[in-house]
C-alpha cells in the first residue's frame, strides 16, 4: 500500500526546483518532509497533489486506489518494475488536476486555509463530497458525514457554525476532517503548527497519531524540529531538489544531524567581497529593546553605514512586520528607535522617507513595490515629486532624466520611459522598486526578500548590486528566508523566530557550511 | 516588431529576464499603440462624423442661436459634472452623490444671494466651499471606515435628497430662489458676440463656457503635472504601494473627494445660471452624464488613469447625439433608447480597437 513519488524532476524558468526527489510513504506512519526554503518541498507537495505536473519521474499509487481514477499513462506501464519489491502492485498515475490526486486518495492541508469562511463546518467538510438527494443537497446526510469525520478525529465541534467563527486551530482540524471526507489515504500537512499554541499543537498531534493508527500515511512538513521528533516515525530530507535522506527511520538521527543534512550544500554559496565596516562607525539605525503591538519583544539591533545586516527567519517569524514597525506602519510600544544617533518616533512612511531617509523595498513586488499600471518614470519619481516640482508643477523631462540615471546605474532593461512597470520582467521590476529609494537619497535601506521569484542569473546580478550599494555607504537591513542569499551578502546575520531574535552569527569565516549550520541551529533550536 | 538579428527567435518575452548583463546600449523597440488606436482620436473622429451627419440631415443643427449656443451652455455643465466624477474615478472610487452635492451647494448659493445679497462671485465661493466640505466628509468617511465609496456616496445621496427638500421648504416658495444677483442674467443670456469693439465682435460663445474651460484646464494640469494629482492617481493605482512609497493616502482620498464635491458645486452653479434659478431639482439629472463623459473618454473605472480631454470629448459626443436626435424629432423615450445604444456601440468599438491594437503590437 505504498505511495511513491519516484525521482521527480521539475524545472521552472532558470531554476531546477526538483532534481530527482523521491518520497516513499508507508501506510500507518507519520513521515516528516524536511528541507530549507527553496529545497523543493512545496514543489514536491504540489506535484503530489496534482497542482503541478512533473517534467520527469513517476507517481505510483496502490492498484486498488488507482483503479478507475487516475489517467493511465499508456500501455505497458501497468507492470511497473520499481526499485524494490515492495513496489509490486503499484500503479503509475498522472494527475491532470487536484481532483485526480484527491480521487487517488491524496489529501492536503495547506498553510493558507482552504476553507470558505461563510460556509458552515459541515458544508466545508462535505464540499467535495456533498451528499445529494434528487439533485438537492441532503443537509441531514451532510451533517452526519461531517460529524462522522470529526468524531474519527476525536474533535467536538458544532457542525453548523460558520468557519469564520472558528479559531485557527479549529479550522485546521476542519481541513483535516475535509480530507477524511474524501477518504484520503495520504494526508499532507504543510506547516500545520505555524500558528498554533503548544496546547493546540499537542491536540493536533494526537489527531495525527490517530490517523496513523487508522493506517493512513501522514506527511508532516515543519520547520520545528522538536515537534518533528515528537511525532514522526520516518524522515525525508530535501536539499537542492534532491532527497538526501530517503524514508529513513527518524530515530537514527539527532536534531543536529538533521540540520546538517538540510543545510549541507553541494555547490556552496560564496560570500561576495565587500570592504569591512570601519570599527567605531556609528550605527545609522539602531533598535533597543523594541516591542510592538504585533508581538515583537525585546528586539535590539543596529546597522552601520556600509554594512549589510541580515535578518533571517521563516515566513511569519515577524521580520517584515518589524520593518513596517520601523517605518511607522505599526506602533512601537516599548524600547527606542534611533536614526543616526537621535531617538525618533516614526509615525508614517512619508516621515521615514522625507525626514529620516529610510527606504523599504517590499517583499510583495507586484502589490507594494511597483505600480504595475503606471509608467516607469512615475514609478521611480514617486518619492521625489516634492523635490522635482517647480511652482507646483513637475516637468516630464526631470522625471525622464531621473529614470535614465537609475536605468544606467542599476542596469534596468526597458523599452522607453512611458513603458508600464507591469511590462518589465520581475528582476527589472525589483530594480525599479529599488530605484525610487535611491532617487530619494535614502541612506538606510530595508530590503525584504529581494530575489523571490527571480531567476538565478538576475539574482546574482542583484546580489552584486546590493553589495555595491553597501560599499557606497548605505546601511542595509536585508530580510530573507534564503540561507545561501544570507551567506552571500550579509556581514552579520540575526535570526528571528516568533517575533523575537534568537541570536546572531558573524558571517566572516568564508566557510559556507559552518556559517549556515550556526544559522540553522539558531532557527531550528527549541524555543526556550 | 523588429528585433536584433542575433536575438534568438523564441521565446520572445521571457528571454529578457534571463539575459545576464543588462546592456542599456541595446535599444529595445518601443511598443506604443498605433495612432488609430488612440482612444481620444477615435472620439474626435466620431464627433466630427456625428456633426456632419446631423447637419446634413437638419440644417438647423448649425443654427447659432437655436442650436450651437444652447449646446455650448449645456456642454459646460456636463463637462464639469464629468470632471467631478473623474476626480474620484482617479482613485478607483465613485461619487454617486454628485447631483445632490450640486443641489445642496446650489441651495447655499441661492440662499446667500437671496438672504445676504452677496455679489455673484462671493456666492459662488460659498457654494464651492459647501460642495468641497460635503465631498471631504464623504472622503473622510470612506477612508476612516473602509466602506466602499459606492455605498458611502449612495447613502450620502439619499440623505441629501431629504436635506435639500427640507431646506427649500423652509424658504421662499419651497422649490427655488428666484433672486437674480447682478451679472447672472448676462452670464445666462450673453455670448461674446454681444460685446463688440467697433465692428469687431467676439465669437458666438456663451459667457459661461470659459468657466468650464478653466475648470477643465485646472483639473488637467492637476492630474498631469502637479504632485497632488499624481499622488491621487498613484493611490488609485495601488493603495499599498502608494502608502509604502510615502504618499499620505488617507489625505489624498479626502482631497480627491473634496475636489469632486467642489466641481459638483461648480456644475450646480452653471446649471442654475442656465436655468435662471437656484432650484431644488438642480443636479437631479447629473448622475448618468457624470460617468458617460469620463468613461467614454478613456478614464479607467479601476482608478490610476484619467483623461480630461477625453472627458470633454465624451461629453461633447453625448451632447451632440442628444441635440441631433431632438432635432430629428425623436420622442423623448425613443431618444433615450437611442442614446443608450449609441453609447454602448461607442464603448464596444473602443474596446475592440484596443484589443486589436494590442494583438498587433505583440501583446505587450
Amino acid at each position: 500500500m505504498t505511495y511513491l513519488a519516484d525521482r521527480l524532476v521539475k524545472t521552472f524558468p532558470g531554476v531546477r526546483a526538483l532534481d530527482g526527489a523521491t518520497l516513499r510513504l508507508q501506510p500507518g506512519s507519520v513521515h516528516a518532509l524536511l528541507g530549507e526554503n527553496g529545497a523543493g518541498k512545496s514543489t514536491l507537495i504540489k506535484i503530489m497533489t496534482g497542482v503541478l505536473r512533473p517534467d520527469g519521474g513517476r507517481i505510483l499509487v496502490p492498484r486498488d486506489d488507482a483503479g478507475a481514477h487516475g489517467k493511465e499513462p499508456g500501455p505497458a506501464t501497468d507492470l511497473v518494475k520499481g526499485p524494490s519489491d515492495t513496489d509490486a502492485g503499484l500503479h503509475e498515475v498522472r494527475f491532470s488536476g487536484p481532483q485526480d490526486a484527491q480521487r487517488a486518495g491524496i489529501g492536503v492541508v495547506h498553510q493558507e486555509r482552504n476553507l470558505i469562511p461563510a460556509f458552515s463546518v459541515a458544508e466545508n467538510i462535505a464540499l467535495q463530497s456533498t451528499p445529494r438527494r434528487r439533485g438537492l443537497v441532503d443537509r441531514a446526510a451532510m451533517r452526519e458525514l461531517a460529524r462522522g469525520c470529526l468524531d474519527r478525529l476525536g474533535v467536538r465541534l458544532d457542525v453548523d457554525r460558520p468557519v469564520s467563527a472558528l479559531s485557527v486551530a479549529q479550522m485546521q482540524l476542519v481541513e483535516i476532517a475535509k480530507a477524511l471526507a474524501t477518504d484520503s489515504r495520504v494526508l499532507l500537512l504543510d506547516e500545520p503548527t505555524a500558528s498554533l499554541t503548544a496546547e493546540e499543537t499537542e491536540h493536533l498531534f494526537g489527531v495525527v497519531r490517530r490517523l496513523r493508527d487508522e493506517g493512513r500515511a501522514v506527511v508532516l512538513v515543519s520547520h520545528k524540529l522538536e515537534e518533528v521528533f515528537a511525532v514522526a516515525d520516518t524522515v525525508t530530507v530535501l536539499r537542492d531538489g534532491r532527497s538526501v535522506a530517503e524514508a529513513h527511520p527518524l530515530a537514527d538521527y539527532t536534531q543536529e544531524e538533521i540540520v546538517n543534512l538540510m543545510v549541507g550544500r553541494a555547490h556552496a554559496a560564496r560570500r561576495l567581497d565587500k570592504a569591512p565596516v570601519a570599527p567605531g562607525t556609528a550605527p545609522a539605525l539602531r533598535l533597543d529593546g523594541v516591542a510592538t503591538a504585533l508581538g515583537h519583544r525585546d528586539v535590539s539591533l543596529s546597522v552601520r553605514p556600509g554594512e549589510i545586516l541580515g535578518l533571517y527567519g521563516l515566513v511569519g517569524a515577524g521580520r517584515s512586520e518589524l520593518a513596517r514597525a520601523v517605518l511607522g506602519l505599526h506602533p512601537v510600544t516599548a524600547g527606542t528607535v534611533q536614526v543616526h544617533g537621535r531617538p525618533t518616533r516614526i509615525t508614517s512612511v512619508g516621515q521615514a522617507l522625507h525626514r529620516h531617509r529610510i527606504g523599504y523595498v517590499s517583499e510583495n513586488r507586484k502589490e507594494e513595490g511597483v505600480f504595475l499600471q503606471q509608467p516607469l518614470t512615475r514609478n521611480v519619481a514617486v518619492t521625489v515629486w516634492n523635490r522635482l516640482s517647480r511652482a507646483g508643477l513637475i516637468r516630464d523631462r526631470d522625471e525622464r532624466d531621473l529614470l535614465t540615471t537609475y536605468q544606467e546605474r542599476l542596469g534596468i532593461r526597458l523599452s522607453g520611459p512611458a513603458q508600464l512597470a507591469g511590462q518589465l520582467s520581475g528582476g527589472n521590476q525589483q530594480k525599479i522598486s529599488l530605484a525610487k529609494w535611491l532617487a530619494a537619497d535614502c541612506d538606510i535601506l530595508i530590503i525584504d526578500e529581494p530575489t523571490v521569484g527571480i531567476d538565478v542569473r538576475t539574482k546574482a546580478a542583484f546580489h552584486e548590486l546590493i553589495v555595491h550599494l553597501a560599499s557606497d555607504g548605505l546601511a542595509i537591513l536585508l530580510i530573507s528566508s534564503d540561507l545561501p542569499e544570507m551567506v552571500t551578502l550579509a556581514d552579520r546575520v540575526l535570526v528571528m523566530r516568533d517575533y523575537r531574535l534568537t541570536g546572531e552569527v558573524a558571517n566572516d569565516t568564508h566557510d559556507y557550511d559552518s556559517t549556515s549550520r550556526a544559522i540553522g541551529h539558531l532557527l531550528h533550536a527549541a524555543a526556550v | 516588431m523588429s528585433r536584433p538579428p542575433h536575438a534568438p527567435p523564441s521565446p520572445p518575452a521571457a528571454s529578457d529576464a534571463a539575459l545576464p548583463a543588462p546592456d542599456p546600449a541595446v535599444p529595445v523597440p518601443v511598443r506604443a499603440l498605433p495612432l488609430w488606436a488612440n482612444p481620444r482620436l477615435g472620439l474626435l473622429v466620431l464627433l466630427v462624423i456625428l456633426v456632419v451627419v446631423f447637419s446634413s440631415l437638419r440644417s438647423e443643427f448649425l443654427n447659432t442661436s437655436l442650436t450651437l449656443e444652447p449646446m455650448q451652455a449645456d456642454l459646460s455643465v456636463t463637462v464639469v459634472v464629468g470632471l467631478a466624477q473623474l476626480s474620484v474615478l482617479s482613485l478607483g472610487h465613485m461619487n454617486l452623490a454628485v447631483g445632490r452635492i450640486a443641489a445642496v451647494s446650489a441651495f447655499a448659493m441661492g440662499w446667500a444671494y437671496d438672504k445676504l445679497s452677496v455679489p455673484l462671485p462671493v456666492g459662488l465661493l460659498i457654494g464651492l466651499a459647501v460642495g468641497a466640505l460635503v465631498g471631504a466628509a464623504a472622503g473622510w468617511t470612506i477612508q476612516a471606515t473602509g466602506v466602499n465609496s459606492f455605498v458611502v456616496t449612495l447613502a450620502l445621496d439619499f440623505g441629501l435628497v431629504g436635506l435639500v427638500s427640507l431646506l427649500y421648504s423652509g424658504v421662499g416658495d419651497g422649490v427655488a430662489f428666484h433672486v437674480h444677483p447682478a451679472g447672472m442674467d448676462s452670464l445666462r443670456n450673453d455670448t461674446f458676440s454681444d460685446y463688440c469693439t467697433g465692428s469687431v465682435c467676439g465669437p458666438p460663445v456663451p459667457l459661461i463656457v470659459p468657466i468650464a474651460l478653466v475648470a477643465a484646464l485646472a483639473v488637467g494640469l492637476l492630474f498631469r503635472y502637479a504632485r497632488l494629482g499624481r499622488e491621487i492617481l498613484m493611490t488609485g493605482s495601488g493603495l499599498k504601494a502608494a502608502e509604502l512609497s510615502g504618499i499620505p493616502t488617507a489625505r489624498r482620498v479626502v482631497q480627491a473627494h473634496s475636489l469632486s464635491g467642489l466641481l459638483a458645486a461648480l456644475a450646480g452653479f452653471l446649471l442654475a445660471i442656465n436655468n435662471g434659478a437656484f432650484s431644488a431639482d438642480i443636479g437631479s439629472q447629473f448622475l448618468l452624464p457624470s460617468f458617460l463623459g469620463p468613461v467614454l473618454g478613456g478614464t479607467l473605472l479601476a482608478g490610476g488613469a484619467v483623461s480630461v480631454i477625453g472627458t470633454v470629448l465624451g461629453a461633447a459626443i453625448t451632447e451632440v447625439i442628444q441635440t441631433g436626435l431632438t432635432l430629428l424629432q425623436f420622442q423623448v423615450e425613443k431618444l433615450k433608447i437611442f442614446i443608450g445604444l449609441v453609447l454602448l456601440a461607442a464603448l464596444s468599438l473602443d474596446r475592440v480597437r484596443h484589443v486589436v491594437a494590442e494583438r498587433r503590437g505583440g501583446g505587450a
